[in-house]
């Protein structure tokens, strides 16, 4: 590679003095391999668009790395060999270790065989499911309208789908709502808060879907369902709020030099 | 690379200057959208040239840039829940296959409402008979248990270390696609043995299918093979559990992970 430091006949290195024309403007490519523009260029519709974007998107990178800092060198790491590969053998043979473990102490049991003709006083799903289990019994905030004599709009069941395509719908679109370079709750408050909020719904909601265990009022259970995540997420709010300044203060301070917080 | 956002190659507004059909313009914007979260550019060029001239360095790692070398070990467990999940789905996919050589997925067999069907047989049979084979279950139902939770964790993980940031929207979509895929992948799973609990899961799902409109019908007779349960949902459950899902699920894991090799660890600190 050409390096521009190095000195001259003369001993100057000033680029200005040389008569050879200095270092080409580009890394030369390899002779056998034509360079991207000598590649078979693209003359029309979106064949050529994609083209021109791409030489816009080298050219970015080239400008980029140009005006980095960034020193490059090798990764001064924990090793692969035998470091991190024993570390990952620990993990993964503790891992169905447990798996194994828990199979053993705790095997699935038969059931009885299915019958459609009698419908099981509790019906459930496996654990996961709880939390959209108990989506499906939202019935008594199913708003009615007045005008159709407190008819219900849509069906309970739909009510409880529609409730689950909201839930995927917020959780899908959480990257493009949260931007920044944000990374740790305490930087964040309130979207920790909603992280909070969410999880205890889930295990709220899970607990509404069992309802038959729990010796607590119907109504009450369905209040709590509600009224629990929101105020873990206030509690939430408020810890990381006060944390926030000590936390910030014990920061790496290079860290904050590089990412600002917003 | 220097952190600061750079605008001197806007190419939102090279897009505005060119003067293009709808089209074209919303191919360049998809186009623009991905590359830059992917760097298609650098591997398009890879597979034009099939060796790697491009720009892969190894830049210097976060815990060494930040000198975070002793202080973020203990989150480690959290930043391995992913693999985790892997490990616990691999163990499901072999302890399942073996499953599969003794599983008959039949409601034959059954003299009146509420007698053992084949299907029901077939999993007393692999839990009584088989050597081995209550175990066997047991193996694959803890393990698809730890990777529905394992996946759960992850995602929290994920969440609130906010690693699901600019560039990597596309990877936390695939992840709640794969969420979702798995929770599918449990039901079915559930409704395998023929026990009342899983006639009665599977009941809730048809309901819930024909409460959908327009689409609501249709999506009942693919799933469960009409609108009362029978063999058509049993063969439909089992197909979906050994042959589509698998499939899908193990295709989509090896996007998102490849993914994540390609951007890299979102900064753990």
């Amino acid at each position: 590679m050409t390096d521009e430091t190095t000195p001259m006949t003369d001993g100057g290195t000033d680029e200005e003095a040389r008569t050879d024309g200095g270092p080409p403007a580009t890394v030369p490519p390899d002779d056998e391999t034509p360079t991207w523009s000598e590649r078979k260029e693209r003359s029309q519709g979106l064949a050529q668009l994609t083209y021109q974007y791409f030489e816009r998107s080298r050219r970015e990178d080239e400008d980029l790395r140009a005006e980095s800092t960034y020193v490059e060198r090798d990764v001064l790491g924990f090793p692969t060999w035998p470091h991190e590969t024993i570390r990952n053998l620990a993990i993964t043979s503790f891992f169905l270790g447990i798996i194994l473990l828990v199979a053993s102490i705790l095997p699935s049991h038969f059931g009885d065989p299915a019958n459609p003709g009698s419908t099981p006083a509790i019906i459930l799903p496996d654990w996961y499911l709880y939390w959209s289990f108990g989506l499906l019994k939202l019935s008594p905030i199913n708003p009615e309208l007045a005008v159709l004599g407190g008819n219900i709009i849509v069906s309970n069941e739909l009510y409880g789908l529609i409730a689950h395509g909201a839930i995927f719908g917020v959780i899908t679109l959480v990257p493009f709502l949260n931007k920044g370079n944000a990374r740790r709750p305490v930087e964040e408050p309130g979207w920790a808060a909603l992280g909070v909020t969410g999880v205890i719904l889930a295990i709220t909601l899970a607990a509404l879907a069992i309802q038959n265990f729990f010796p607590v009022p119907l109504e009450l259970l369905f209040s709590l369902t509600f009224m629990l995540p929101i105020a873990g997420g206030v509690i939430t709010y408020a810890v990381l709020k006060t944390m926030r300044e000590g936390y910030m203060y014990d920061l790496n301070r290079r860290y904050y030099m590089l990412r600002p917080p917003k | 690379m220097s952190l600061k956002k750079q605008d001197d190659m806007d190419h939102n507004a090279w897009l505005k200057s060119q003067d293009l059909t709808a089209i074209e313009t919303a191919f360049l914007t998809t186009l623009i959208w991905l590359d830059k979260r992917l760097r298609i550019v650098d591997y398009l060029e890879l597979l034009e040239t099939m060796y790697y001239r491009a720009n892969l360095q190894m830049p210097k790692s976060h815990t060494e840039q930040y000198d975070l070398d002793n202080k973020f070990w203990y989150w480690y467990p959290l930043y391995s829940l992913g693999s985790l999940s892997i490990i616990a789905y691999l163990l499901a996919a072999v302890s399942g296959a073996m499953l599969g050589f003794y599983y008959a997925p039949s409601t034959a067999g059954a003299a009146a409402q509420g007698d053992p069907t084949a299907a029901y047989d077939s999993m007393v049979m692999i839990m009584q008979d088989v050597q081995f084979g209550f175990m066997l279950r047991s193996i694959h139902r803890w393990a698809a248990q730890f990777m529905v939770a394992a996946v759960f964790l992850h995602m929290l993980r994920v969440y609130f270390t906010g690693a699901y940031k600019e560039p990597r929207e596309v990877n936390w979509i695939l992840g709640v696609v794969l969420i979702a895929l798995t929770l599918l992948f449990g039901f079915s799973g559930y409704v395998l043995p023929w026990k009342q609990l899983s006639f009665w899961a599977a009941q809730i799902g048809v309901e819930l299918a024909l409460a959908t409109p327009i689409v609501g019908e249709w999506a009942a007779q693919l799933l469960f093979g009409g609108f009362t349960l029978g063999q058509a949902t049993l063969v439909r459950m089992y197909i979906l559990h050994v042959f589509v899902l698998p499939f899908v699920v193990t295709a989509l894991i090896a996007i998102h992970v490849g993914i994540v090799w390609v951007q890299g660890i979102a900064e753990p600190h």
